[in-house]
């Protein structure tokens, strides 16, 4: 077991959807000053701020990296040190990685982290075509028409090949996320969503429809990390960082030889072990999703689901409301929004609001354990951490 | 708008030279023996630079793949449906091709291909793409 070093002590999120007048800086701003005094801190105690990589518009990026919320937020010649992390969708997992190495060595001790991302206003082509060059090779993949759909649609045909898992269960994954969404103030797509509506969806690429997929959005969240022994004085809900995992499996999902297990059996037998915490130990699941397979690569591979099929388990209402596992209860990147690299870091700002009791309607009684994933680019990495109300 | 095409590096240039003579090659190492897909500056096994391009057969089946019927991408509206597919050659090297011909669409995992060759728009560049074996 790995010695427990960080712990999470504040968040903020705004609403996903499509804003046009709220500019990326504004939501940052909103976000910040959230997760600050929901820790009940002072911008002046942030010793580092580790903004995340934004996608929409290249000068906000360019911002984030040459501190200007360092500026905005009143840390001059306070913080210590303004860095980009950046691993598209694995960043929620990767920086929180970065945040807990960097609290451990001593570096930092109370560490700001940021996404705020525009994509939901771009035209939608752009859209279309932002996403077929991220991840995508120009010279082995674009020529050939790849683009982000297909990328959940060749994964898909391939777990469903191997697996038996029917198109009536992997439409089942969006049911399932809508019915927490529907609880969910900050969710793009709140209204009741069925099966029969899922596969009577327009066909996008074999075997996805359109409500398969998910829609780009713009998003903000923030979260503040601090050093596990000062968790406890700052906040009454802290949320300790348990354990990690992670594999990177490919650049081209071409190249990957398992498209459907990818590398998470590998990253969760990683994060059981460091943080001596089981599946049978888990009581919620905060899953990257984005398109309905990859939740359920994933539920297979951290044995989430007690012996069964994750097809199966899910299209049986154990992920919903009140089932046996709760599972990204925000309503993931398909009913929330799929903010850009900002869809992970949601789903795990929602695990820490679960586990501080902050989630109101969606709150799953008597949670301790957590378990959260993310993966970047085209599925490239398996990312598995595991959280929890307890330090030890 | 038109597709976008490869623009080679000096290592790959081979591989997009021999296509445009109608030949599919791969890359093999010569120091670990491994093949190579795709073509790289160092062997990814063995990080030599023993690396040279041999004949492949240009066989395989479909590892998975997809049919896109719409959402495409920037330049590929007019070539809606097709398939992209991700081939698995029996050299054991995986790529992402296209599978052409009248019944693409009916191609499903497990299927063998053989390799054929498509002129792009641009006069010059070939892309290997895969059809269907008979029989």
């Amino acid at each position: 077991m790995k010695k427990v070093t960080s712990a999470v002590v504040g968040i903020g999120e705004v609403p996903s959807g499509r804003y046009p007048e709220r500019s990326e800086l504004e939501a940052a701003m909103i976000v910040c000053r959230q997760a600050i005094r929901d820790a009940g801190l002072t911008p002046r105690d942030i010793d580092v701020i580790l903004p995340v990589g934004a996608l929409a518009h290249g000068h906000w990026n360019v911002d984030l990296v040459f501190s200007r919320l360092c500026e905005e937020l009143g840390m001059l010649r306070s913080v210590k040190m303004n860095c980009q992390v950046m691993a598209g969708g694995a960043t929620s997992s990767s920086v929180l990685a970065v945040a807990d190495g960097l609290i451990a060595s001593g570096a930092a001790r109370r560490i700001l982290v940021v996404h705020s991302d525009a994509v939901g206003s771009l035209p939608k082509q752009r859209g279309i075509d932002l996403f077929a060059t991220t991840g995508v090779s120009e010279e082995w993949e674009a020529p050939y028409g790849h683009n982000m759909n297909a990328v959940g649609a060749l994964a898909a045909a391939r777990y469903m090949h191997e697996t038996g898992t029917t198109e009536a269960e992997m439409a089942a994954v969006c049911v399932s996320l809508r019915k927490w969404a529907a609880l969910n103030p900050n969710a793009m797509y709140r209204d009741p969503l069925t099966v029969e509506q899922v596969l009577a969806s327009k066909m996008i690429a074999t075997p996805l429809r359109s409500r398969h997929c998910n829609m780009l959005a713009d998003g903000a969240s923030a979260f503040v990390v601090a050093a596990a022994e000062d968790a406890a004085a700052i906040t009454d809900a802290p949320v300790y960082v348990r354990g990690h995992g992670s594999l990177v499996t490919h650049y081209t999902l071409s190249q990957d030889t398992d498209l459907a297990r990818l590398g998470f059996v590998e990253a969760g037998r990683q994060a059981y072990a460091e943080a001596g915490i089981g599946p049978r130990d888990i009581q919620l699941a905060s899953i990257y999703d984005a398109y309905p397979v990859w939740p359920l690569i994933s539920l297979d591979g951290l044995d989430l689901c007690r012996g069964e099929r994750a097809g199966a388990f899910v299209a049986a209402g154990e992920t919903d409301p009140g089932g046996s596992l709760p599972m990204t209860t925000n309503g993931g990147m398909l009913s929330m929004g799929h903010t850009a690299v900002g869809g992970g870091i949601a789903v795990m700002v929602e695990c820490f609001r679960q586990l501080m009791g902050k989630a109101g309607a969606r709150q799953v009684p008597n949670l301790v354990n957590a378990v959260e994933t993310a993966s970047g680019g085209t599925w490239m990495d398996s990312h598995v951490t595991i959280l929890s109300r307890e330090a030890a | 708008m038109t597709r976008p095409l490869p623009h080679p590096s000096h290592w790959s240039a081979p591989y997009w030279e021999a296509a445009r003579a109608h030949r599919f090659v791969i890359q093999h190492c010569g120091d670990c023996d491994a093949p190579i897909m795709y073509p790289r500056r160092f062997c990814p096994t063995c990080l030599g630079e023993n690396l040279s391009f041999v004949p492949s057969k240009g066989t395989g089946e479909i590892y998975t793949l997809t049919v896109q019927v719409a959402g495409p991408p920037t330049g590929f509206a007019d070539r809606l449906p097709y398939v992209l597919a991700v081939v698995r050659l029996d050299e054991g090297v995986q790529l992402m091709s296209n599978i052409v011909g009248e019944n693409r669409t009916e191609a499903r995992i497990g299927d063998r291909v053989s390799v054929d060759f498509e002129q792009a728009e641009d006069g010059e560049t070939v892309l290997p793409v895969f059809r269907l074996a008979e029989g």
